[in-house]
């Protein structure tokens, strides 16, 4: 009846492996999304409230066509990018128009109305229920229904993005990109075509949000419209900040620093649990605001800003 | 009798976001800061409010002043202690923008900490709905909201095109440089532009208490609406920053009439969108800005 | 890694010396043109030609007119009237980003390096005129990456941030780029203000090279030392109006146009 000391050894061990496995994919998906933001943010030097819309939009395309017509790991996931970069247009018009202050409002407004389609579009998204019962996806036969295996396809896929993002940044669309973000009107007078280039960077950025959105819904197989409100998108701009903008690497560190956050704080005795959520906004609000008086590039960036990777 | 209602409440509404995107516009429009954390001042004004008045027993005009104090204090010591930081060394709108937000994080987990997460009222005698016709529901507390923002707007009319401080805000806003040739500093002026953006708030806050009550993330949708009303109305236009505000009010309430209540918010951010889209300048401002 | 493989990309271009033109040869023709704005007139009838080799210089007091009618060439601003020709080609109805690509390039009064990137950087993005990730020719372009660095002597400050450059720096920078832009029709804007005699003897050099190898410069100037010592023609513009083009002799000397230019309107 009882369990022996063995069996309770590893019992326990196997919770601390889900445990670790689990947080290690939702870093993965929050890394692609912190790497995907800082490209519009710390390369092109477009900042985004609405990340977390394109996120979303990705997860709930694959919910979709995964409940409803087939749970092919490729379909969904391209599935999910090309919608989300075809939705993106609605962010890349005022940004084309506008910079600065004007975007941030404007992908504010989009963030909320995407939160109040999510919501009530009931047919397609489930409404505030959200959608239940996602399963897991299927590479040419092989279902992840192992949460390894799934650890491992999310690794690979950010390692993808990593790379794609390395290649853009480092290479002449990336120098496209920042000299943009420098002197708008200089770039077009050296020949830049402003307009298509923004243009790409927001589709570019939301498809790969997307992907991660795919990503989070197969794992999670459930999904609602909290997670893709304006709070993730501010964590997602506290981890790209934290970290650094316009490096590669930052916003990896910032989200895994954000990420860990929690878990840190489970183990301050003089904390109060219930309070631990509270506390954590408590500080990353107190990172930012520290972070942006005395080293706006961010713990990877350092006193400068925008620099180049 | 259900658009009269609607038509009331959302002049109610109306009034008190102009108070607040009136101040937020002030700020915004004379220093070109992002004060993102106005929410915030409204999240403190209302909850010092209720800590007085309610919980500490004091009486409602003193209780008042503590509330504009905090309101104010608030204001004044983000702006000296962080924005001067950073606008010393950098300054760039977004690292500004930025620490408003991290400021605003703190501020409204700091209270749901201090008051809880749930919504807290404050009853006061005017709070109770009469009805005033079959059908139409007001309490005496709109008259005093109503007032209180007409008041408001009238001071503040005073404050800038009759006094020498107010001459000096102005001028701030349009040329800081020139400031510096008449012995001011644009520093301190900037400090009472966010006393009076800040303190602005606190009718607003009040009123809000003691009509649909406070939580800690109210800021939130309070700001969101001086961000959409300010460039609605047109940067730099603080009547255009009110009368957007008071549009929005009413908006918010009348679309009841026709669809559901949840896509209110989303009606006042399709307002916004299609204005940065077409006329970012606003109502009052250029048609097109840099 | 990859030999020079037969690249017909623009990089490629990049050694080889631009296509030269007949010397004296017209290459930027502008024809009646008018630009107004609201009531007022920026620019009235002006016609004036830049040939090929020369450099020209725009006079003018303050507020003649003169950043307009780059603006006008450079596509950012359209003509109210009249028509703008390079190469033969009108150039009505393009984009700037357009024109810049037919070989146009301007610099600014307020310079606009791409401050964040590096001195690298910002002639290595002008040089690559398309946004594309791949572009032939690498090993090309670099060589000329460190060329320009040479003949503007910035190779030392080759992974400075632009930002971080020093004034006269800042202003060779300036030049740098739109040497890499390779364009045919350099038109810049006080490019030698405030720089000291030794800088300004090597930008007078580095530009009389170019324009020995066919490139067309205009030059908008106030300081009329560098305008003697930089132009083969000046052009006299005031109120919108050209008022006389010649060689930098006769302009200069002619009293009227000094009165005008010193603010006495007779």
């Amino acid at each position: 009846m009882a369990c022996t000391v063995e069996q309770q050894f590893l019992k326990e061990g196997h919770n601390i492996i889900a445990y670790l496995q689990n947080i290690a994919v939702l870093f993965c998906i929050n890394g692609i999304l912190a790497l995907t933001l800082n490209f519009i943010m710390g390369y092109a030097g477009i900042f985004s409230l609405a990340h977390a819309i394109f996120f979303g939009v990705g997860a709930y395309a694959t919910a979709y066509i995964a409940l409803n017509f087939s749970d092919s790991l490729l379909l969904c996931l391209l599935a999910s990018a090309m919608i989300s970069a075809v939705l993106s247009m609605a962010l890349a018009l005022p940004a084309l128009r506008v910079r600065g202050e004007y975007f941030v409002a404007a992908s504010l407004g989009l963030q909320v109305i995407g939160v109040t389609i999510f919501s009530e579009w009931k047919s397609v998204t489930g409404g505030l229920g959200g959608m239940i019962g996602i399963p897991r996806p299927n590479l040419f036969g092989y279902v992840f229904n192992n949460d390894t295996a799934f650890l491992a396809l999310a690794l690979v896929i950010l390692l993808l993005v990593l790379g794609i993002t390395a290649l853009l940044v480092r290479g002449s669309f990336g120098r496209s990109l920042m000299a943009i973000r420098d002197s708008e009107s200089a770039a077009q007078t050296y020949g830049k075509h402003v307009n298509a280039v923004k243009t790409l960077s927001v589709a570019v950025s939301a498809g790969l949000a997307g992907v991660a959105g795919s990503l989070y819904a197969f794992y999670m197989s459930f999904i609602n419209p909290e997670s893709f409100m304006l709070e993730m998108s501010i964590l997602l701009m506290a981890m790209v900040i934290i970290g650094g903008t316009g490096t590669l690497f930052g916003p990896i560190v910032g989200a895994a620093l954000l990420m860990s956050l929690p878990a840190a704080l489970t183990y301050l005795p003089f904390l109060p649990p219930s309070e631990l959520g509270t506390i954590q906004q408590i500080i990353y609000g107190l990172a930012m605001v520290l972070l942006m008086m005395f080293r706006p590039g961010g713990l990877v960036g350092g006193r400068t800003k925008g620099k180049a990777a | 009798m259900l658009f009269a209602q609607l038509l009331a409440n959302g002049l109610q509404t109306g009034a008190l976001y102009a108070l607040v995107a009136a101040g937020f516009s002030l700020i915004f429009g004379m220093t070109r800061i992002f004060h993102a954390a106005h929410g915030a001042t409204f999240t403190i004004a209302g909850f010092i409010f209720y800590e007085c008045y309610v919980v500490l027993g004091w009486a409602w005009p003193l209780a008042a002043l503590a509330s504009a104090a905090a309101a104010g204090l608030f204001g004044v010591l983000l702006d000296r202690w962080v924005y001067a930081v950073i606008q010393r060394h950098e300054g760039s709108f977004f690292t500004v923008f930025v620490a408003s937000f991290g400021a605003a994080i703190v501020v409204q987990n700091v209270i749901s900490i201090v008051f809880g997460r749930g919504m807290v009222t404050v009853s006061t005698p005017l709070s109770k709905s009469l009805e005033i016709i079959p059908g139409l529901f007001i309490a005496p507390i709109a008259g005093a909201v109503l007032a209180s923002a007409i008041v408001s707007f009238a001071l503040l009319q005073w404050l800038l095109t009759r006094t020498n401080l107010g001459i000096a805000l102005r001028a701030l806003g349009e040329n800081p440089a020139l400031i510096e040739v008449y012995g001011l500093t644009p520093r301190r002026l900037s400090q009472y532009v966010f006393l009076i953006g800040s303190v602005l708030v606190v009718p607003a806050a009040i009123l809000t208490a003691a009509t649909s009550g406070l939580n800690p993330s109210m800021g939130n949708h309070v700001m969101l609406i001086s961000i959409a009303a300010t460039i609605v109305g047109g940067v730099g236009s603080l009547k255009g920053a009110a009368v957007a505000g008071l549009l929005l009010g009413l908006a918010e309430n009348l679309c009841l009439a026709f669809i559901d209540p949840q896509w209110s918010e989303a009606v006042t951010f399709v307002i916004l969108f299609l204005f940065i889209l077409f006329r970012p300048g606003g109502v009052y401002g250029r048609a097109t800005v840099s | 890694m990859t030999t020079a493989t037969a690249s017909t990309s623009a990089n490629t271009e990049a050694n080889a010396t631009p296509a030269k033109h007949a010397p004296q040869e017209i290459l930027l023709e502008i024809r009646a043109v008018n630009k107004n704005f609201g009531g007022l007139q920026a620019i009235s009838d002006v016609t004036m030609d830049l040939p090929a080799g020369v450099i020209t210089t725009l006079v003018g007091p303050n507020g003649a007119g003169k950043t307009t009618l780059f603006n006008l060439i450079t596509g950012h601003l359209v003509p109210t009237s009249g028509t703008v020709h390079w190469l033969g080609k009108p150039l009505k109805g393009f984009e700037p980003w357009q024109i810049a690509r037919m070989g146009i390039a301007r610099t600014f009064q307020d310079l606009r390096l791409f401050n964040q990137m590096t001195v690298e950087e910002n002639i290595m993005t002008v040089m690559e005129r398309s946004s594309w990730l791949w572009q032939g020719g690498k090993e090309a372009a670099e060589s000329r990456v460190t060329e320009i660095l040479e003949e503007t002597q910035l190779s030392e400050k080759r992974n400075e941030r632009a930002v971080d450059l020093a004034y006269a720096e800042r202003k060779f920078l300036s030049l740098a780029r739109i040497m890499a832009s390779e364009a045919k029709l350099w038109l810049l804007d006080e490019p030698a203000s405030g720089l000291d005699p030794r800088s300004f003897e090597r930008f007078v050099t580095l530009l009389r090279h170019y324009a020995k190898r066919g490139i067309t410069i205009c030059i908008i100037e106030h300081n009329l030392d560098i305008v003697i010592q930089l132009s083969d023609r000046v052009a006299f513009l005031d109120q919108g109006k050209l008022l006389a083009q010649g060689s930098s002799q006769d302009i200069l000397k002619d009293p009227h146009l000094a009165a005008i230019y010193f603010g006495d309107r007779s």
